[in-house]
């Protein structure tokens, strides 16, 4: 629970804000979802809410497509949906939590805290997303860095994540959970260009392993090359390897297996053209 | 401290701390059509439109809702002039105890302002974050639709 002595800040630049989360305690305040989590004592003092700083938006320039931190998982599902554009991404956000919480859960606030049934992480990864960060190590990085690095864990205000359109790119994904509106046990997103049917290049990617998230690199290599047939799914099948953490509801080779069921699926969806 | 807020087309100066959420305010301060269910934003008893835009108001924190519009179920209709929406949920026995039903009715009209003539799986998902432990949903369900046709070609 928040102390009731927490100190608000809205400040109106992201100059302004990224000055005021170096100071210990002081964190953004998006959406609030992740915020109103239980929380260790005291830890934090201060919200600097992004709500005026004008990072809500959703835009494509050219073939790049531009998402601000403060844009909710409602908003990117909205625009994919309106504009055709970036499917996989918004079928996955659409489908995240519930309605309600769509429109609340910011883009920012999941990249930062990176919850392992984030459903944002693995479509990004696979569409080669970069993201812009503010803060002492202030840059554009590729998402991967930024995840697999102590960026993350850096003081930072994230701006936007960009995401390139790109040709012949046939993409899906997949989340497990037991129910719509639970929170997914893993997400596994392909985007693989074809040309004449033939696999050029694949970027697989599954969140909800121990390490987060983990590029299946054996899986692409084993389809690059080649066509997708229902042998070349069962060879990258047998390639993966995967560590789950247990938890109540299911063992890590159970997840494991799921996983390589999902990843059969996906595969096969993208090849019939269902994704 | 006082922070404005601006509730079903009215300005309040509502007393809060700084830490507590916007359905916490509201109930404080008698705004009592917002349920408190489960407090983790998994129920909806506690929908509000937030801009127009359904939220869960236990997973809004009420500090940062400063310039921005509220309005509860009372902002959609009241007990004596029930919306169509209201009606549709009372005629098609839509609700049971109703602790779900504020919430319920947030969704629809929200959902009803997009898609004025929505299919099964719009409904579904529009409601997708309100639980009901008594009907079962097809109630619900055929009211949505029942409000939808009484609605249609007229501005929500």
């Amino acid at each position: 629970m928040l102390p009731n002595t927490i100190q608000w800040y809205f400040p109106t630049t992201v100059k302004e804000a990224t000055k005021l989360i170096q100071k210990k305690g002081i964190i953004l305040h998006g959406g609030g979802t992740k915020i109103l989590e239980p929380q260790p004592r005291g830890s934090i003092k201060g919200l600097v809410d992004i709500g005026s700083l004008g990072l809500n938006y959703v835009k494509a320039v050219g073939k790049t497509i531009h998402i601000g931190s403060g844009a909710t998982f409602a908003d990117v599902a909205q625009f994919c949906r309106k504009k055709n554009i970036l499917t996989m991404l918004g079928n996955s956000l659409g489908s995240a939590a519930s309605t309600p919480l769509r429109n609340r859960i910011t883009i920012g606030g999941s990249l930062k805290d990176f919850p392992m049934w984030s459903n944002l992480y693995a479509p990004l990864l696979a569409l080669e997303a970069t993201i812009e960060i503010t803060g002492e190590r202030a840059g554009v990085f590729s998402l991967e860095h930024y995840a697999a690095s102590t960026l993350i864990k850096s003081k930072h205000l994230i701006k936007e994540v960009r995401v390139s359109e790109k040709k012949h790119l046939r993409c899906g994904v997949k989340a497990f959970h037991v129910v719509r509106f639970e929170y997914p046990i893993f997400n596994i997103a392909a985007a693989l260009t074809m040309r004449e049917n033939i696999v050029q290049n694949a970027r697989i990617y599954i969140t909800g392993v121990k390490k987060k998230f983990l590029r299946l690199e054996s899986a692409e290599h084993a389809i690059r090359g080649k066509s997708i047939t229902d042998e070349t799914i069962d060879k990258a099948a047998g390639q993966i390897s995967l560590t789950f953490a247990p938890d109540y509801k299911f063992s890590s080779g159970y997840k494991e297996r799921m996983a390589r069921v999902y990843f059969k699926d996906l595969l096969c969806e993208i090849q019939q053209g269902i994704v | 401290m006082k922070i404005p807020f601006s509730i079903n087309s009215a300005v309040y100066e509502l007393e809060l701390q700084p830490h507590e959420t916007l359905l916490t305010v509201l109930r404080n301060h008698g705004f009592t059509e917002v349920k408190s269910g489960c407090e983790e934003g998994e129920c909806g008893a506690c929908l509000v439109l937030l801009d127009e835009k359904p939220v869960n108001s236990c997973q809004v924190l009420a500090m940062s809702v400063r310039n921005k519009h509220v309005r509860t179920v009372k902002g959609i209709g009241t007990l004596y002039v029930p919306h169509v929406i209201q009606k549709a949920f009372a005629q098609r026995g839509a609700d049971q105890c109703g602790f779900c039903s504020p919430g319920m009715v947030i969704a629809t009209f929200s959902l009803l302002r997009e898609h004025p003539n929505p299919t099964r799986e719009q409904i579904a998902e529009a409601l997708d974050g309100n639980l009901c432990r008594c009907t079962g949903y097809v109630k619900i369900i055929e009211a949505v639709e029942h409000a939808a046709a009484e609605l249609r070609n007229t501005k929500l």
